[in-house]
């Protein structure tokens, strides 16, 4: 297990790009998640760290060594890709065989077969180890190409969705069991999703990637409840944060335009009157939607809640985020 | 209902039509579209295999018409067996068909792999390449006949450089030991095009991804050929090979424009063969019962093949 360094790591398709002045530290043992809608260039990173694709500017480095001029398989990473990638015209077994039947690991027998059994039995597939690769369902196949990677101890784990096929379960499973994993091996582990529940659980630090820039990097908690912009604090949080014209309510600081309500920094039962237009019980949650001069927000309520479309409730901001027009953030009291 | 309809839209189809038809069960309807293929298969294959099989039980000779016609029960077949003549054409049909087989397999398989990699202008290679296939057999045995001149041909004076023997020294179709690889040099360079597109096609079919998984899990270049490449494109490869085998155990036009045969009967493979004693010789009966042995011979080997192909695609 190694430390990755990013320095300055830009990528460009064409016309479009990818990935821009991208500089990252993953620590050693570190598990990072990074989030960030479809082409935020979240793959692309991965890529690049992997040896996939060559970087336009900028430098990746595994444990101090620049692995600028290392092929993929010189520089020691695994991946899990997205679409599985899996050799169709082998059996689970030899799939997950395969890479420590490499001549730079070169593992003995005895112990392919103690490891490809014991992540097999980690991943629940150990029934289908002599399945054809093709024989299995999507979720199955997603575990195979996790397991490729899981037998193997390279310098990091780089894992692209690698739990969006499952059903949710078998994702909470999972989830869990990786998190083991990757505890107990201390590997280094570099992990994209778009599951809030994944990254809040699982990772120790969280990358958000916005049109290819790193935005922030921090801790789960600091990236919730210390977003740098409307970006930022969009990425995490069921129901998503709600942003209102900060005017609505008073006591905006200087500058800010927009005011950011998460349903813990709305009080309910004072201050100014909304309308509630439904009530959704989720089960483990139970949403109001209201409706503030016109404007919808969306905050969470006891589940016996009385209410009911129509009623009117009184709502105040309570320690809110405030940002300027173009998302920044604007700390109170700064 | 059905009143409703035809009176509404007469227009669409005749009345009489109409009810004509319109009974006709979906079952029907199926055979009314195969009946003429399948009759036509039992015309032009079915029936003269059957009649084939009667004739070689007999000596009749298509020459006399008038003649005698005895049933020799399977005395054409002990004949056959036994002829050494006979034993010497599928001597050269094997040589001929293995070692076809063998350059075109791995001619073809290497330029495919060679043309599958991104460089400019493959597409206009690979139209290159592909030219020698278009052309008619009996047209490329003409020309080669004056490629391997003695005196004036291309083939002997690029071997005379390249080794340093005297061009005229040696005969690839007159020399009883040149002459059987000189029709296999011929239809390598004829049908490897075939086995180079069809490879291609293999290759092709290999997600780049498939690689990149590979390359992460730290596999060589050798190491990708021969646990990639070769074993998803082997299915599309065993596919040629059935094409050319069959193909190439039926040969004759290449051939018989190259050598005749010749010198005495070296290239003579059993088509060519058999042709003699149909249509030289007139044993008709006879000749009958070689094509009944060399379709069993050729049917046998294909189905063996063919069982072994599926086998491979299962994997």
């Amino acid at each position: 297990m190694a430390e990755v360094v990013l320095s300055g790591l830009s990528k460009r398709f064409g016309m479009t790009t990818a990935v821009d002045d991208v500089s990252m530290t993953i620590p050693d043992g570190a598990f990072v998640v990074l989030l960030g809608p479809t082409g935020a260039g979240k793959t692309t990173t991965l890529r690049l760290i992997a040896g996939l694709e060559r970087p336009d500017a900028g430098s990746v480095s595994i444990g101090k060594n620049d692995v600028g001029e290392y092929s993929p398989a010189q520089r020691n990473v695994a991946m899990v890709f997205q679409q599985y990638s899996l050799y169709p015209h082998m059996t689970v077994r030899e799939n997950l065989a395969f890479p420590l039947k490499s001549p730079l690991i070169n593992a003995p027998e005895d112990e392919i077969e103690r490891r490809v059994s014991e992540v097999s039995s980690a991943l629940q597939i150990a029934h289908k180890l002599d399945n054809k690769a093709t024989a299995l369902s999507g979720g199955e196949m997603q575990r195979v190409s996790i397991g490729r990677a899981l037998v193997r101890r390279p310098d990091i784990f780089l894992m692209d969705e690698p739990l969006s096929s499952l059903d949710a379960k078998l994702r909470a499973d999972l989830r869990l069991e990786l998190k083991r994993i990757q505890a107990d091996l201390g590997a280094t582990l570099l992990y994209v999703t778009h599951d809030q529940i994944e990254a809040m659980t699982m990772a120790t630090h969280i990358g958000v990637l916005e049109e290819g820039r790193l935005v922030q990097f921090g801790s789960p908690r600091e990236i919730y409840e210390n977003p740098s912009s409307i970006y930022v604090a969009t990425r995490l949080g069921q129901p998503r944060i709600n942003t209102l014209p900060a005017a609505l309510f008073g006591g905006a600081p200087a500058g800010a335009e927009l005011i950011g309500l998460r349903p813990e920094h709305i009080r309910q039962g004072e201050g100014r009157d909304a309308k509630v237009v439904r009530v959704e019980h989720l089960g483990d949650q139970t949403r109001l939607h209201l409706s503030l001069e016109g404007h919808a927000l969306i905050t969470l309520t006891d589940p016996h809640t009385p209410l009911a479309s129509g009623d009117t409730i009184a709502i105040r901001p309570d320690n809110p985020l405030y940002f300027a027009a173009d998302g920044a953030r604007i700390l109170q009291g700064a | 209902m059905t009143d409703e309809t035809t009176s509404r839209s007469p227009a669409v189809a005749p009345a009489g039509f109409a009810r004509k038809y319109r009974g006709l069960s979906d079952r029907a309807v199926a055979w009314l579209f195969i009946g003429p293929s399948i009759f036509l298969l039992l015309a032009i294959n079915i029936f003269p295999l059957i009649w084939t099989i009667r004739l070689s039980l007999t000596n009749y000779r298509a020459n006399r018409t008038n003649a005698d016609v005895d049933w020799v029960g399977l005395r054409n077949y002990e004949r056959i067996l036994t002829d050494p003549d006979i034993w010497n054409s599928m001597q050269a049909t094997a040589h001929f068909l293995i070692w076809t087989l063998v350059l075109q397999v791995l001619i073809g398989f290497g330029l495919a792999y060679l043309i599958n990699k991104k460089f400019k202008g493959n597409d206009l290679w690979t139209t290159i390449i592909v030219l020698p296939m278009m052309l008619s057999p009996a047209v490329v045995g003409n020309f080669w006949t004056f490629l391997y001149q003695p005196q004036i041909g291309l083939f002997n004076y690029v071997v005379a450089f390249l080794s340093g023997v005297d061009p005229s020294s040696f005969s690839m179709i007159g020399d009883v030991n040149l002459a059987p690889w000189a029709i296999v040099i011929v239809d390598t360079w004829m049908w490897t095009p075939f086995v180079m597109l069809i490879c291609l096609a293999g290759l092709r079919s290999i997600p780049d991804s498939i690689y990149e998984a590979a390359e992460c899990d730290r596999a060589s270049r050798w190491r990708q050929f021969w646990t990639i490449t070769v074993p998803m494109t082997l299915p599309f490869l065993m596919l040629a090979v059935l094409f050319r085998g069959i193909e190439n155990f039926k040969m004759f036009d290449l051939v018989v424009q190259l050598t005749g045969g010749g010198p005495g009967s070296i290239t003579e493979l059993t088509s060519i063969n058999l042709k003699r004693e149909a249509f030289e010789k007139w044993r008709t009966g006879y000749a009958s019962a070689y094509a009944v042995i060399l379709f069993v011979t050729v049917f046998g080997l294909a189905s063996i093949y063919v069982k072994a192909l599926n086998k491979v695609k299962e994997r």
